[in-house]
């Protein structure tokens, strides 16, 4: 019950109850035994600031025992973003961090009360928790996104496929009825090359970038809002001085005709620390 | 290629990974973990929607100019009324809307008066359905079913036109009962029980067992008939076309039977196309399925309303049962490459090299028995 030693808006009723201070939100695990203060700039402004067990330490804000829930988007970005530039701060300060996903909240329970529940938590996980620092250390994520215009591979692909440049031409001649049919054999065919074509531009690009990272991790393509087409999501963890490597690997596949990609990071590692 | 952190361009990465991702505690002292059900659902949804907004490029003043638009347009406002026109009963309801193969209840609010029913939304101040009272040749009360599975009563508007409308309100007695006091005020006669055939009784009487309905309506079928002097010729004739999970069959009106009746299976192809359908009828749209038969390829040929949604609605039918099972495909959950869902599940995803809990389980278990 170490609730007393916080600034807080609202202070805690007797006890540590659900809706008062009954837990603490963390943002990561920094590598750090230090016992500090990082200030009001946690979700709703509140203070942050570090729960130590040896050389590792929680960041926490206190809260309610209740998720945070809106659904109001702006409200949750905002929130989010939050959480991040807390991220980021430890980031900087402490080197390595683990971060936590939105909304993890620990809960007192029993004769323990959340502080304490951190501390426990800190202590039983510290093996994994050591492991996952070591793994991460100096490295940093990025994001690897790799689209390309369907309409420009198309083209070429009819350009030089034999088969679907001889069915472009058949259906010139054909009466209505059967060009119908078939253009459905030519949009087959085409959907079939295209696959086969994306299929082999994702094997190069990923022998191509596995060159210059510690880890990656495949991740499902989006839809754009655009007409391109996501062929390739990537998270990549990349050693410290290592992204400028990346960066003129992706440099040159910018620059193929038809394709594109987006470079995001330095994120905190939130790819690589999960299970 | 310097990597950009541009916290406008990036939230959506920024979401995708602190939605999802990061160090996970598994431990009963968590309140909350983003992705365990009840708890997080209002905050993901919300997330979700917004991702989509920003994935599809979706701009602030664009939004702000939407909900101005919408708090403008949802005032609500009543149904406007010629003059001296009283209204009886203003009753909440619904009624079968069917245009072509699309049916759906509609709601909003009955209005009887001294002239005329109505159905009216008042948020859209759209009319959704009216009938003068005229126009009504007879009432009856039939049993339905609502698509929860509730039985419940329709009140049944026979027209002049010969359309039958189907209403259901809170009460659709009282409501039968204003259409009648305001038709007797009127000097009017009706029929009590008129004798006719609901398009979905008929429809509900061709299904056989586990047969599901998915598209019905109105529809001209060309016919091979005999006509005097046994010379067959083909002619229009109306009737009402249904496509079934099983089947695509024509109902002959004019025999009251089934006259043509085909498998999905064995459609091969369907088309829309316009041309002249006889001598009188040029240029008309027409829908023509072909069709596989041991004779070889066939071509039924179908006109009527809403053409395009037929096509559209056959070929969507087909294209999902004629898949045989087990060859569908969906996307590796790792790295959204497409596959055949049996593949997927038993060998994993050849490019990002996923595999199933169940065969990592597997897997798990031969090495440790090896």
């Amino acid at each position: 019950m170490q609730h007393g030693d916080n600034i807080r808006v609202a202070p805690p009723s007797e006890g540590e109850t659900a809706t008062k201070a009954g837990g603490r939100y963390l943002y990561c695990i920094a590598d750090s035994g230090e016992k500090a203060r990082l200030g009001p700039v946690g979700i709703d402004g509140q203070e942050v600031y570090t729960v130590p067990y040896k050389d590792v330490c929680a960041v926490v804000h206190d809260c309610p025992a209740e998720p945070y829930q809106s659904t109001d988007a702006e409200v949750v970005k905002g929130w989010v973003i939050v959480h991040q530039r807390v991220v980021d701060k430890a980031w900087e300060k402490w080197g390595t961090v683990l971060p936590l996903g939105f909304d993890t909240i620990i809960r007192g329970q029993g004769g323990s009360g959340p502080q304490q529940n951190v501390e426990n938590w800190l202590a039983a996980d510290y093996q994994t928790i050591k492991r996952k620092m070591e793994a991460v250390r100096g490295k940093a994520e990025y994001g690897v996104q790799v689209f390309w215009e369907p309409q420009v591979i198309a083209r070429r692909i009819a350009e030089t496929n034999a088969e679907i440049g001889r069915l472009e031409e058949e259906i010139k001649s054909k009466p209505r009825g059967l060009a119908y049919m078939y253009r459905q054999k030519l949009e087959n065919a085409l959907k079939r090359e295209m696959e086969a074509k994306a299929d082999e531009c994702f094997r190069d690009f990923f022998s191509r970038i596995k060159k210059h990272v510690c880890d990656l991790r495949v991740e499902k393509t989006k839809k754009t809002d655009d007409d391109r087409q996501m062929i390739m999501n990537l998270s990549c963890l990349v050693d410290g001085d290592k992204s400028t490597h990346l960066g003129e690997e992706l440099e040159a596949i910018d620059k193929m005709e038809g394709f594109s990609v987006r470079f995001t990071g330095p994120w905190p590692p939130y790819s690589f620390v999960g299970a | 290629m310097e990597p950009t952190r541009d916290s406008h361009a990036t939230l959506v990465d920024l979401l995708d990974r602190i939605l999802d991702k990061g160090l996970v505690l598994y431990a009963d002292i968590i309140v909350s973990v983003a992705g365990i059900p009840l708890i997080g659902v209002n905050l993901r949804a919300a997330l979700a929607g917004m991702e989509t907004m920003l994935k599809y490029g979706v701009m602030q003043d664009w939004d702000e100019r939407i909900r101005a638009w919408e708090r403008e347009n949802r005032k609500e406002r009543e149904l406007p009324l010629a003059s001296g026109e009283q209204v009886v009963l203003k009753m909440l309801g619904s009624y079968l809307y069917s245009q072509g193969i699309y049916t759906s209840w509609r709601q909003g609010y009955f209005y009887v008066t001294d002239r005329r029913i109505a159905l009216y939304l008042l948020t859209f101040g759209e009319v959704l359905f009216q009938a003068s009272l005229q126009s009504i040749k007879g009432l009856a009360m039939r049993g339905g079913k609502h698509l929860s599975g509730a039985e419940r009563e329709h009140l049944c508007l026979l027209l002049e036109s010969g359309e039958v409308a189907r209403l259901h309100a809170s009460d659709s007695r009282q409501l039968r009962q204003a259409i009648e006091r305001g038709m007797a005020a009127l000097g009017l006669t009706w029929e009590e029980m008129p004798a006719f055939a609901m398009y979905d009784e008929k429809a509900a009487k061709l299904l056989t067992d586990g047969e599901e309905l998915a598209c019905a309506g109105k529809m001209w079928h060309l016919m091979a008939l005999p006509t005097p002097g046994s010379v067959i010729t083909d002619t229009w004739q109306s009737g009402h076309l249904y496509i079934t999970n099983r089947r695509l069959c024509w109902w002959y009106d004019f025999e009251g039977k089934l006259a043509f009746e085909i498998p999905l299976e064995t459609v091969a192809a369907s088309t829309v196309g316009i041309r002249d359908v006889s001598s009188t009828l040029r240029q008309k749209r027409v829908f023509d399925v072909i069709y596989e038969t041991e004779a070889g390829k066939k071509v039924a040929s179908f006109s009527g309303d809403g053409l395009a949604e037929w096509e559209e609605a056959l070929n969507r039918i087909i294209a999902r049962q004629g898949t045989p099972l087990g060859e569908e495909t969906d996307t590796c959950p790792q790295c959204g490459q497409e596959a055949p869902v049996n593949e997927l599940l038993h060998k994993g995803c050849d490019r990002c090299g996923w595999v199933s809990p169940s065969v990592k389980k597997e897997m798990l278990r031969a090495t440790a028995a090896g």
